[in-house]
Parts: structure tokens; C-alpha cells; sequence
């Protein structure tokens, strides 16, 4: 038998036993009825009390009654636990999922709050310990949430009063499913921290509890042991349709048409007709009925891909804005029905070539019609902005063409040749006839760019920094590779194109407009393109300003402090939707998060759990009881004793 | 008493008693079974021997009795003088002191109303018969006298003093049997109504009016109320005529040793009264007066 809540009903008890007996000391409101004389009845009272067998007041045995009655209320309120299993005490791990699939309401009310009501179960299936507990001692548990990110939001603790306002506390994100690095946290945990915990932890392995739909996109990165995870499956359907990707383009004629396409999946399966709305600062620009096909019949247990189809729009829109598209149809998860893009205004792009003279180069970047291009020497611009303390770039990209000063101000650079010593890439030799082998096709600078028959007769063999991302490789060295140094971004191309076959390909003109844009539009604006929900968002700020606010969609706001290297950044992005950063007497940034995460989309629950050698099924039933409380018992008791009391009131009195 | 009063009087009386009730009583008549005296002589047939019409017994003369008396015949046959006597005829004097406290004016119906209708019977007897009359009130002290009423004129002025005495005050028993003792004289029936619950007793008063020349009737009135109350929880009792509270909580218990002590209670009475020659009757306000009157003062002879 052990107690819960041993000192509440202790301190209740030393309140309500003394004001109950106080109430019978008290006088009591009596209704007044004349009579002809108090005579008799004075008599019989005093012949009653002188012959009663005890000699106490009758009302006593109401307040007896009363007593009992309070009293099992009061050991109820102690909540006495009567234990069931007597096997060793065990540790529990609540790992509870709060991605964005978990906001999925095909479960009642969403699929978090039956996980968090899950786990509350499972958490009042424990062995519960107090001070009072006679028994063995009590089960402990802890719990973790986990998104795209774990939390630890209760440590090991046998007080389920903090383990149950721990689950409390989880709320809702549209983060994706990562469960490796929960796990791994929690075996962090689960190691002996001390001697006195030795030799349990030795014997009785902490249990996983996982609440999840089982849609984690890192499965294959979790080891685990046989029997460690118990996994309790949440939710049924499959039915939602989803916006997966949305790009925004300004066409390169004219730069005021925007084309929007709108990539919808179908992970339901039957065809689903819906309606796409497409708006600019709340202002509806556009609806489009489509019909997303279903998902392809597979054989069970084979997912594969959901239905698809795109919707475009074109719009005139020159302005900044906020772009929102949203699907108008209600479903199952809401997360994945609006996204949200941040349309930089149209800018005219100033472009500046430093060169000795490359032709091709030149016509090249003018082919991209920026608004200006001016063209300098290397020794002119070493002397304009090569001095300490050289101003902010005017132009929108430089284009270093075999020129690398030792200092550049900050600015976006596309630099042809030897790396400038700013980039933290450095040259170990030469390379020559080299075609290249591999290349990312999908980077934006990249775009429709084919370098399969570029040759390069004589290249430099760039060593980049770590934090350098490799955009194209010779079989043995890097070729092109991108760094954000400074703020801005550098794009560095390890030949000179004169000394290539490159400026005879149309790739290369596609490369250079693709540079253009890609810099000149996206990067120069110091906004990413596009987030996702978790990353952090990031400002550079000028000298001298401390401080930023931070609105988040669902309208709370946040301060800030900038960073000493000049920047602000804001990390707790677990909402999708647009943000807007307000940097101190400067201007206001916008941030569109996006859930766009077709794993987070296909919320179809999961009964199985595949990780590496090991399938875990999903748990059927609730789970088993280790004790049983008796308050509902106990409640039970007093109610009838209270009956009891009324019953023998009414009786006395009718006799 | 004025002409015009008479029907007006007579109109009060009929809210005591009705006509057919009236009719019943006028065949009836006091009666006593003692020696009474009265000042006047009567139609009544009295113990004593006097001025009569009917003989009753001879006894031997003696110096100083009137010689009218003697019995001729006698002397001429036994050469001794005797002398007739005869039963007396006198009037007989009825008085009713009927209780008039704050406590009659209680239970349903109220004992009040019961009390003055019997009195208004007995007075009626009274009067119809050439009786002499009294009535008074009581609560603390005589707190009403109607004296020396004879005949059916009377009648009137007996109903309007019951009907407008006021029930009120506390009842001091004692004080009002001493107060009525000194004013009474001669012999008589005094009949007395009362619900006879007095705190400080009912031996004292009831000791004071029983004496060798009167005959006396207890004519004991409880409300059903009283002798079954119907009531439940805890309540708190106040005495209509002190003011005294009593905090009780009624039970099964509480009420069956509440009847026993009322049983008791009237049994003593009953037994105090029996003992010294008195009559008692028991009845409750619910009963009809004319039943009372009719049966049960018959039977105990109070009527005749």
C-alpha cells in the first residue's frame, strides 16, 4: 500500500475534521415554533438524556457517521495506491513525438493529445512512490519530446505530479520526425550516474515508450535492442492533401511577371478535387480548381509515392510581399495546406566585372541584362576598394575574373581563377585537361546547366575550407564551390574560362545569369530563399544595433540580442508560417517557414516500426496496470456512509 | 340592559352556540352532589332541611325550633315532640372561570374558542335554569368578572364577555384562584377550563378552590397538537407566554417520551381532582363542544 499524495490529505484532514466537529459545537439555526408551554418538552428532553444507555446526545452518532464519511474522503485524497506487480522497479522512457504529422486530428483532438493522453496512462500504470510507500521502491520514468530536435522535458523522477505536467507542457510543432538523436539522449540518461543507482540500472534496462504515427525519416539510423521500445502507435488515416513545394520565379524578360508553381501531393487514396488559392499580403490573387490523382495502389507495406500534380500561376507583382498559397480543403493536417513565400521587390541589379579583358565573360553577364554593368581593372579596383576599411559594395556582385586582392569588402563575389585569400580556400598546384565529372544540378546556380563537355586545360587545385560546399568536382579536385564569407556569398571557380572550352557552351551564359540571379536576387537580399520549419532565422545587422523583435505567425513576439559578429538570430522557428524580424530602428525582415516536408505530409499512421535488424509492432491494448488506486473506492465508501447518515436522520426523526 | 342590544347580543351568542345545541341544553340543568346554599330560594331540592314542600325526616325538638314544624299526629301517638323536616328548594350557584391566556389562543382549531364555547354551554344551563351565574376569566389574576347573572336575559351579555375577553398573558393559576376564593361566597359548582399547563403547578390553585360548600369540575382542553405533535428536526421552542426558548431536536425517542410525560401529566390531574371529590374531564379542541357537553358532562354528572 503506498500513498500518493500522503501530506495533502494530512493537511486537508487537520483542517475539515476540526471545522467539522466545531459545526456541531456551533449553534445551530433552529426554526421557531411557538407552543402553549415549553413544560413538557423540557421534561422530556431531560428524562431522554437522564435514560439513555450512553450518555451522549444522539446527534453524536450523526456525527460519528459524519466522521467516517470524512474520513475515507480524506484517505482518498491521499490517494492510496494498492500495488499489483511486485516484479524489480523499473525506468521508462516517454518519448513523445510533437512533429507536424502529430498535429493530424483524425485522432480526437489531435494526434499529440491522444499520444500526451497515451503516455499520461502509461505514466499512471506506474508503480508510484511517496515517502509513505511501504513497498518496494517506485518505478521512474522521464520524458522527451522530439521534432527535428529532442528535449529532455523531465529527468528521471518517480513524481508523476512532474512527469504529468511535463507532458502537459508538450506543444505542438510543425517540425519533421527525427528519432535518433531522442534515443540517443535517452540512453544518455539511462547510464548509472552514481553508485547508489548501480546496481538497478544494471539489472532492468530503461523501457522506451515511443508515442508516435511513425512517420520518422530517420529509421535507419536507430539501433535498438529487442523488447527495449515499446511503440504505441497514434492515428489511422492516410486521407491529406498537401502543398509540397512552391517556387516563385521572376521571369528573366520581365522581371515584374511572377510565375508561381504550386506542387500538390495526394497521399489519400481516392483522386481528391480541391481548390488552390493563391494570395499577396492576404489579397486573394488567384483560385484554381484542381484534382490531385491518388496515391498509385502498391502492394501492402509499400508506401510508394503519393499522387502529384502542380499548379501554376502567373501574376504581376513587382512589388515585396508576402506570397501565400493555400489549399481550400479541409483535411486531416492543417500544417501542410498553406505555405507561405517572401517576394523580394524587383531591384535593378547592378553587376561589376573586374578583368583584364575576357569578352565572352563580358557579353555573357550582359546577356543577363542587369541594370548595370559596370566593367574596371583589377588595379583600379584595388585602388577604389582595396584600402583597410573599404565602404559597403554598390554593386550587387563582383565578378573577379583572375584577380584575387587580398581584401575585399563585403559584398557577393563570383571569382574566376585563384581563390582571394578571404574565401579561407587556398591553391596546392596546378591541374591540367580535366573534364568535370560531377556537379549539382539542383543548386540554384547550377540550374539547366550541363557541364559534361567542358573541358578545362589548366585549372588550380583549390584545398577549401570545411565549411565550403563543393558545387562541381574534376575527378581529383574541386572545380566550383560556394562560401559565405562576410555575409555574403562567394562562388568560386577554380579556372580561368579562358582557359576552358566553357564560354563556346551555352551553359555557360545559363551559369552566368543563373550567378546573377541567384546572388544578385535571392542571396543580396540577406533572406533565404525559402525555410524550413526549425531553422534559425538570421539577419545581418549593422553596428552599433543590439537588439531585434521577433513576431512569430501565431503573433507572439520575442526579443533578441544581436551576436557580436553582427548578426541576429532567432532559432525557436517550430511554428510554420511567416515571421518578421524588426531589427532596432532598421527595417523589418520577413521569414517564410515552410513544412514542405512530404515525410511530415504523408501522415499516414504507422502499425510497425523498421529499424536496422529489428521490427517493432505497434502496441495493442492499453497498458498493463502495476497497481490500482483505491480513491474511487474510498469516494464510493464516504457517499454511502453519508446516505447511511441521512437515511438514520430521517429515520430517528420519523419514528 | 337596553332592547336594542338584545339582538345584536343574541346574534353573539349563536357564534358560540348554535340553535340546535342551544335546544339540547335547555332540557338539562346543573347538578351537584353536595349541600349547596343558595341566597335565594329556588326551584332546586337541596340537602337541607328548611321551608321545603317535600318531607324529609323527623327529628327530635328542641328548645328554640320553630313549633310550626311540629309533628301533631306524633305527640298525639307517642306523647313525644318531633319535628317535620323538609328538604329545602334553593338556587344554585354555578361559577365558570375559564382560562383566557396567551396559550389558549394556540393549536389548530385553537383552544381558545373551544374553552368559551363550553363555558357558553355550562353558563347557558346555568341561566336557562335560574341558576346563579358567575364568570371570570384568568391569566395572571382574574383579568375578567361577569357576576350574579340570572335568567335568560342574561344570556347576551354572557356571550359578548366570552367572546371579547382577550387571550392573553401569562397564566398565574395561584393568584387567580386566591383572587376568585375571596370574592365567592355561599355554595356551588365552580366548573374550571383551562389547558391546565402551568409552569409553577396546578395543586396550589386547584387545593385553594376545593372547600366543603363547593363542588368542583376540571374540565382539562389540549390541543391534538399537544397531545400528538407533528413535528420534526431541530427546532427551537418558544413559550407563547414567557418567552422561554427550548432548543430541542425531535426525534422518534424525543417525541414518544414527550406523550408519556403528557399522559403522566394528565393522570395526575386526573388523580389530584378524583382524590378531593372533584370532577375531571380530559378533551381536545378538535372535539365538538356539544358532544363534551352532552355525553361526557352527563356522565359525570355536571348536567342532568
Amino acid at each position: 500500500m503506498d500513498w500518493i499524495t500522503p501530506y495533502a490529505a494530512l493537511i486537508a484532514g487537520a483542517v475539515a475534521v476540526p471545522a467539522l466537529v466545531l459545526l456541531y459545537f456551533l449553534k445551530l439555526k433552529r426554526r421557531q415554533v411557538p407552543v402553549s408551554s415549553t413544560l413538557l418538552w423540557k421534561r422530556a428532553v431531560q428524562d431522554l438524556q437522564v435514560n439513555a444507555p450512553l450518555r451522549l446526545p444522539r446527534k453524536n452518532i450523526l456525527l460519528l457517521l459524519q466522521l467516517l464519511a470524512l474520513a475515507a474522503l480524506l484517505v482518498a485524497l491521499g490517494r492510496p495506491v494498492l500495488s499489483l506487480d511486485t516484479s524489480p522497479p523499473r525506468r521508462v522512457v516517454l518519448l513523445i513525438d510533437q512533429s507536424a504529422s502529430m498535429r493530424a486530428t483524425d485522432a480526437s483532438p489531435t494526434r499529440l493529445a491522444e499520444a500526451k493522453r497515451q503516455a499520461r496512462e502509461v505514466l499512471e500504470s506506474l508503480r508510484a512512490g511517496s515517502t509513505w510507500s511501504f513497498g518496494s521502491r517506485p518505478d521512474e520514468a522521464m520524458v522527451i519530446t522530439f521534432a527535428g530536435r529532442a528535449r529532455v522535458l523531465c529527468n528521471y523522477t518517480a513524481d508523476k505530479a512532474q512527469l504529468a505536467a511535463a507532458i502537459d507542457s508538450i506543444e505542438e510543432t510543425d517540425g519533421e520526425t527525427l528519432l535518433a538523436d531522442a534515443v540517443a539522449v535517452a540512453r544518455a540518461y539511462a547510464t548509472p550516474a552514481g553508485a547508489e543507482d548501480k546496481g538497478r540500472s544494471a539489472e532492468s534496462p530503461a523501457r522506451l515508450d515511443l508515442f508516435s504515427d511513425g512517420r520518422i525519416a530517420d529509421l535507419d539510423r536507430v539501433i535498438v535492442a529487442p523488447g527495449e521500445i515499446n511503440f504505441h502507435s497514434i492515428g489511422r488515416t492516410a486521407d491529406n492533401v498537401a502543398i509540397v513545394a512552391l517556387q516563385a520565379r521572376r521571369s528573366f524578360e520581365n522581371p515584374e511577371a511572377l510565375n508561381v508553381f504550386v506542387d500538390l501531393a495526394n497521399y489519400g487514396s481516392e483522386a481528391v478535387a480541391c481548390e488552390v488559392q493563391l494570395a499577396i499580403d492576404a489579397n486573394v490573387r488567384g483560385v484554381q480548381a484542381v484534382t490531385v490523382p491518388p496515391r498509385p495502389a502498391r502492394p501492402p507495406g509499400d508506401a510508394g509515392k503519393p499522387g502529384h500534380t502542380v499548379v501554376s500561376f502567373v501574376l504581376a507583382h513587382a512589388g515585396a510581399g508576402v506570397m501565400e498559397a493555400r489549399l481550400l480543403r479541409p483535411d486531416a493536417l492543417a500544417s501542410d495546406n498553406a505555405v507561405w513565400a517572401v517576394l523580394a521587390p524587383v531591384k535593378p541589379l547592378a553587376v561589376l566585372l573586374v578583368t583584364e579583358g575576357n569578352p565572352p565573360l563580358r557579353s555573357a553577364l550582359k546577356s543577363c541584362a542587369p541594370a548595370r554593368l559596370d566593367a574596371i581593372r583589377p588595379a583600379d579596383f584595388d585602388r577604389l576598394y582595396g584600402a583597410a576599411g573599404a565602404p559597403e559594395m554598390p554593386y550587387d556582385l563582383v565578378v573577379l575574373d583572375r584577380h584575387a586582392p587580398d581584401r575585399l569588402p563585403r559584398g557577393n563575389y563570383l571569382v574566376f581563377g585563384r581563390p582571394p585569400a578571404v574565401s579561407g580556400a587556398h591553391v596546392e598546384g596546378e591541374l591540367k585537361n580535366r573534364w568535370m565529372v560531377d556537379w549539382r544540378s539542383r543548386h540554384p546556380a547550377l540550374n539547366f546547366v550541363n557541364l559534361d563537355n567542358v573541358l578545362v586545360a589548366k585549372a588550380h587545385r583549390m584545398v577549401l575550407p570545411r565549411d565550403a560546399t563543393v558545387l562541381a568536382e574534376f575527378e581529383d579536385a574541386p572545380a566550383m564551390a560556394e562560401v559565405r564569407r562576410q555575409g555574403g556569398v562567394m562562388l568560386l571557380v577554380s579556372f580561368d574560362t579562358l582557359q576552358s572550352s566553357w564560354p563556346f557552351d551555352a551553359g555557360f551564359v545559363m551559369f552566368c545569369c543563373n550567378v546573377v540571379n541567384y546572388i544578385g536576387r535571392e542571396a543580396a537580399e540577406g533572406q533565404a530563399p525559402g525555410l524550413k520549419v526549425g531553422q534559425p532565422l538570421s539577419v545581418r545587422v549593422a553596428p552599433g544595433v543590439r537588439q531585434a523583435t521577433v513576431t512569430t505567425p501565431d503573433g507572439a513576439t520575442a526579443r533578441v540580442e544581436s551576436s557580436p559578429s553582427g548578426a541576429v538570430r532567432y532559432g525557436a522557428t517550430w511554428r510554420a508560417g511567416v515571421y518578421r524580424l524588426a531589427v532596432e530602428g532598421g527595417a523589418e525582415h520577413l521569414f517564410a517557414l515552410n513544412l514542405l516536408d512530404a515525410a511530415e505530409s504523408d501522415i499516414g499512421a504507422a502499425r510497425e516500426l523498421v529499424f536496422p535488424g529489428q521490427v517493432v509492432k505497434a502496441e495493442e491494448g492499453g497498458p498493463a496496470r502495476a497497481n490500482q488506486e483505491l480513491w474511487p473506492f474510498l469516494v464510493l465508501l464516504g457517499l454511502a456512509i453519508v446516505y447511511i447518515e441521512w437515511y438514520v436522520y430521517n429515520a430517528k426523526a420519523r419514528l | 340592559m337596553s332592547e336594542g342590544a338584545t339582538p345584536t347580543r343574541g346574534a353573539r351568542l349563536t357564534e358560540l352556540l348554535d340553535a340546535r345545541f342551544m335546544a339540547s341544553l335547555d332540557r338539562l340543568d346543573i347538578t351537584s352532589r353536595k349541600i349547596l346554599q343558595g341566597k335565594l330560594k329556588g326551584e332546586r331540592q337541596t340537602k337541607r332541611r328548611g321551608q321545603g314542600v317535600e318531607f324529609a325526616d323527623h327529628r327530635q325538638y328542641a328548645s328554640g325550633d320553630d313549633v310550626r314544624f311540629l309533628d301533631w299526629n306524633i305527640y298525639g301517638r307517642l306523647d313525644q315532640l318531633f319535628l317535620k323536616m323538609f328538604l329545602e328548594e334553593q338556587d344554585l350557584s354555578l361559577h365558570i372561570l375559564v382560562d383566557s391566556s396567551a396559550s389558549t389562543a394556540l393549536g389548530r382549531p385553537a383552544k381558545d374558542k373551544h374553552l368559551r364555547r363550553l363555558a357558553a354551554a355550562l353558563a347557558y344551563v346555568g341561566l336557562v335554569n335560574n341558576n346563579r351565574v358567575s364568570l371570570c376569566t384568568f391569566a395572571d389574576g382574574l383579568t375578567g368578572r361577569l357576576l350574579n347573572m340570572r335568567g335568560r336575559r342574561y344570556l347576551g351579555a354572557m356571550a359578548e364577555f366570552l367572546l371579547d375577553a382577550p387571550a392573553e398573558g401569562v397564566t398565574h393559576f395561584e393568584k387567580a384562584c386566591g383572587q376568585w376564593v375571596s370574592g365567592r361566597m355561599g355554595s356551588g359548582v365552580t366548573v374550571v377550563l383551562s389547558d391546565f399547563l402551568f409552569k409553577d403547578g396546578y395543586e396550589a390553585g386547584l387545593k385553594r378552590l376545593i372547600g366543603s360548600r363547593y363542588e368542583l369540575c376540571v374540565i382539562h382542553v389540549l390541543s391534538p397538537g399537544e397531545r400528538s405533535p407533528d413535528m420534526t428536526g431541530d427546532l427551537s421552542l418558544v413559550d407563547v407566554e414567557d418567552g422561554d426558548v427550548s432548543e430541542v431536536t425531535i426525534t422518534g425517542a424525543l417525541l414518544k417520551q414527550y406523550q408519556r410525560n403528557l399522559a403522566a401529566w394528565c393522570a395526575g390531574l386526573r388523580e389530584f381532582c378524583v382524590r378531593r371529590g372533584a370532577t375531571y374531564v380530559l378533551t381536545d379542541s378538535a372535539q365538538p363542544a356539544d358532544r363534551l357537553v352532552l355525553e361526557h358532562l352527563r356522565r359525570h354528572r355536571l348536567l342532568g
